[in-house]
């Protein structure tokens, strides 16, 4: 964890945090849903802007919102506190350059975002916040080449990044206008050509099932 | 029909599948119906409370509480329609467990609410024919089946019609046609491989799954929305359930007393009558304890709760349970074995989509010992159920990269791909049963259901014929196959649990005579489930439901007559 998080996170502080996290992912009381192991794990406000910068990078804006923009970083944190897509089982050190020995807990899970945090601040010379956009890019894509190369089975920044997607598409902005979100379709094409530009439909629930 | 020595003429243990669909019959027949739910009720739209929620309105956008699955939803987590917008149409396991012997496993998927699992089964509804009737007597396993297909037909034909399954008649006489709604189309994929599989094995047919969501609107339930999301409850009836079926069935009739949060614990049997004399239940609302008479009883709780509640219903003159002096009760439980046999990649398709969420797949039935054993390790059967399906925005997952240009990849739906699950006939086997774990009880001091089951050599071996077929059809139709299994996961997975109160012609060797209706006690009916004695390879829901139609039929005509 930064600094910010090392000097220990009070009850008004992680309500701090919360009410933050309620904010980004807009739910009227998240503090309802969000609870840690231990306190010490509530994020903090820079967690919160760090998670926010990687999922805008990772999903920018283009015609359409991007991640940091919906906040998906910040539903990431909430979706790994709740350990969605397995986040609080086990993890195993595959490869000692993923560096996760420190951030994991006594069961063996890991806190996710404090080692995002302290490989990209390492990354970036102590402190991700002061590097510019393109130096983020540059970064985060070495990360992220990394992870998917093989033997990066495993590795943690594809849960991050897998989250950050969830967090994207079940958005409205993402669910509906990135792709199209057709609640009542009303009828079963079984054949439609497919153009290029052809948008997915984000409720096709067998494509989020088994895609 | 009402006498006055009893409270009602019928009370119908169990609102699911069967116990709506005993309520209907039973109160469309004049007589005074009390049924009983053990969950909490769930009316039809009113209470369906996500059903029109989109993903951003959800906390966990539907995903759901992880952690809190892990804690409290630990089985139920595992089926596939469980989500954030379902979880509340299924038990929590925490509050409702049971036992399984050392060394077996079973998940045991379960919906303690008003309309039970039919609020979240998946809808296939498939006719058994010749071939699973004779199975028994044909290979020696488990008890002969008292009633062949003739015996049911005309209750096939009687329960498709109201329930309304949409399907395409195909003249397979080991899946026999039924009297369908036009069906569901198969999608550019599925049509091509159906004709590629069609040309190399004339024997094999790929078909659209036969299932209970209407393609025509009837009586008050809408045609089908093609969302896909049935398991959320569907406030247009476009799916068959109790809430959208049954229950305004019976409801109209005046005859129906339904009671929800009643977990009936016991039924009362009169050894000089031999009779069934009332049934007790725990009122959850209330916490008291309350009873009620009447002449006949259906039980309906789910094929394993119902042989619980027969095996808890302990007497001096049953000792070993009600109905249960040949000691058969809990025994030859029954779910098919499956697995995913083949994943495909299907290239060739990259120009075509679909539009809608078809709310079933394909089916290839059965084409394995039919006229002849095909020596295959194996006397029985196997079916595919599965579809091909394009990946969608959860691909990203998988693959590297970051920024507009991976945003834009992720735009359009993907690579088409073609999955086949295989469901396998499974034995029955003494070996496999229930018993009450005395050392355990539940919330309600009820011993716990103990569960002992394991699969066997036959299941395997139909296992892996089956992924060799399965790599054999969809590699001949132009698919690169990337996964395929042959060992059948955890025990429950099918989600068709049956046996442990089974059909018999001899009362030594069996529970249920060719009515449903149990050999030692005139009056109680069995009529989910748990009256199967064998499991073909085919979803088994229609089945019962025809079943109950028929020991519906036959329960008024005797009492009619005075026999009851």
């Amino acid at each position: 964890m930064a600094e910010e998080g090392k000097t220990g996170w009070s009850r008004r502080e992680f309500g701090g945090a919360a009410a933050l996290l309620a904010l980004a992912v807009g739910l009227p009381a998240v503090g309802a849903y969000l609870s840690y192991p231990d306190e010490d794990e509530a994020p903090s406000e820079r967690q919160i802007a760090l998670m926010e910068s990687v999922a805008q990078l990772v999903i920018p804006r283009t015609q359409t919102p991007g991640a940091g923009d919906v906040h998906a970083g910040a539903f990431a944190i909430l979706a790994l506190a709740h350990g969605l897509d397995g986040t609080l089982q086990p993890v195993s050190n595959a490869q000692s350059s993923w560096a996760i020995e420190r951030f994991q807990r006594p069961d063996g899970s890991l806190r996710y975002v404090d080692w995002l945090e302290s490989v990209l601040d390492r990354r970036a010379n102590d402190d991700w916040f002061r590097r510019t956009d393109q130096e983020r890019v540059r970064l985060l894509s070495a990360l992220d080449a990394e992870a998917f190369e093989d033997g990066g089975d495993g590795h943690p920044w594809k849960a991050i990044k897998a989250l950050i997607l969830t967090g994207y598409y079940t958005t409205e902005a993402g669910g509906s206008e990135e792709l199209r979100y057709e609640p009542v379709p009303g009828r079963f094409d079984s054949k439609v050509p497919q153009e290029i530009g052809t948008r997915a439909i984000s409720n096709d629930w067998t494509a989020v099932e088994f895609g | 029909m009402m006498d006055s020595n009893f409270e009602f003429d019928a009370i119908v243990v169990g609102s699911g599948i069967t116990g709506g669909y005993a309520a209907k019959e039973l109160c469309e027949a004049g007589m005074k119906v009390l049924m009983l739910e053990r969950g909490r009720s769930i009316e039809h739209g009113a209470d369906y409370e996500t059903e029109f929620k989109a993903p951003w309105e959800m906390p966990f956008r539907g995903s759901g509480d992880a952690e809190l699955y892990a804690r409290e939803y630990p089985v139920q987590m595992l089926n596939r329609h469980f989500n954030e917008y379902t979880q509340g149409h299924f038990v929590n396991d925490a509050d409702n467990p049971y036992a399984t012997a050392e060394g077996t496993d079973f998940n045991w998927f379960r919906s303690y609410n008003l309309g039970g699992r039919s609020l979240t089964w998946g809808r296939q509804s498939y006719r058994w024919s010749d071939y699973d009737f004779m199975a028994n007597k044909r290979d020696g396993h488990g008890t002969d089946w008292p009633i062949r297909y003739a015996d049911i037909a005309p209750w096939y034909d009687k329960v498709e019609e109201f329930i309304g399954v949409s399907g395409a008649a195909e003249g397979l006489p080991q899946l026999p046609d039924g009297n369908f709604q036009p069906p569901m189309p198969l999608n550019v994929v599925e049509q091509s491989v159906r004709e590629s599989i069609a040309a190399r094995w004339p024997d094999r047919r790929l078909t659209i799954g036969r299932t209970a969501n209407l393609t025509q609107g009837k009586e008050g339930r809408a045609p089908c929305q093609n969302r896909a999301i049935c398991a959320r409850g569907c406030s247009y009836g476009a799916y068959f359930s109790t809430q959208s079926s049954t229950l305004p069935a019976a409801r109209a009739t005046g005859n129906l007393t339904l009671v929800t949060d009643a977990v009936v614990e016991h039924l009362d049997y009169d050894e000089k009558t031999r009779r069934v004399t009332g049934v007790r239940w725990i009122d959850k609302a209330e916490k008291r304890r309350r009873s009620a008479t009447a002449r006949i009883v259906f039980l309906n709780a789910g094929s394993f709760n119902s042989v619980h509640l027969m095996l808890n219903s302990r007497s001096e003159a049953m000792p070993n349970g009600l109905a249960n002096s040949s000691g058969v009760l809990g025994t030859h439980i029954m779910d098919h074995a499956s697995t995913l046999a083949a994943i495909a990649l299907m290239p060739g398709y990259e120009g075509w989509t679909t539009f809608g969420n078809r709310p079933t797949g394909i089916v290839i039935p059965r084409f394995r010992n039919l006229e002849q054993i095909d020596g295959q390790g194996h006397a029985r059967g196997f079916s595919y159920q599965g579809g091909a399906l394009q990946s969608g925005w959860t691909r990203g997952k998988r693959e590297a990269g970051i920024g507009a240009e991976y945003k834009e990849s992720l735009q359009s739906p993907g690579m088409w791909r073609m999955v086949l699950v295989a469901f396998a006939d499974c034995i029955p086997r003494a070996s496999n049963r229930l018993t009450l774990d005395t050392t355990k009880k539940d919330a309600n001091e009820i011993p716990q259901l103990k569960i002992e089951f394991a699969f066997g050599s036959e299941e395997h071996a139909a296992l892996a014929d089956a992924k060799k077929e399965a790599t054999a059809m969809l590699t001949h139709a132009g698919g690169n196959v990337i996964m395929g299994f042959d060992k059948p996961g955890t025990a429950g997975g099918a989600i068709h649990e049956m046996g442990g109160a089974r059909m018999g012609n001899d009362p030594t060797t069996s529970v249920l005579n060719r009515w449903s209706q149990a050999h030692e006690v005139e009056n109680l009916f069995v009529t989910d489930g748990a009256q199967m004695s064998s499991s073909a390879c085919q979803n088994p829901s229609l089945t019962y439901m025809a079943l109950t139609a028929r020991a519906a039929d036959y329960a008024v005509t005797q009492a009619k007559l005075g026999r009851l």
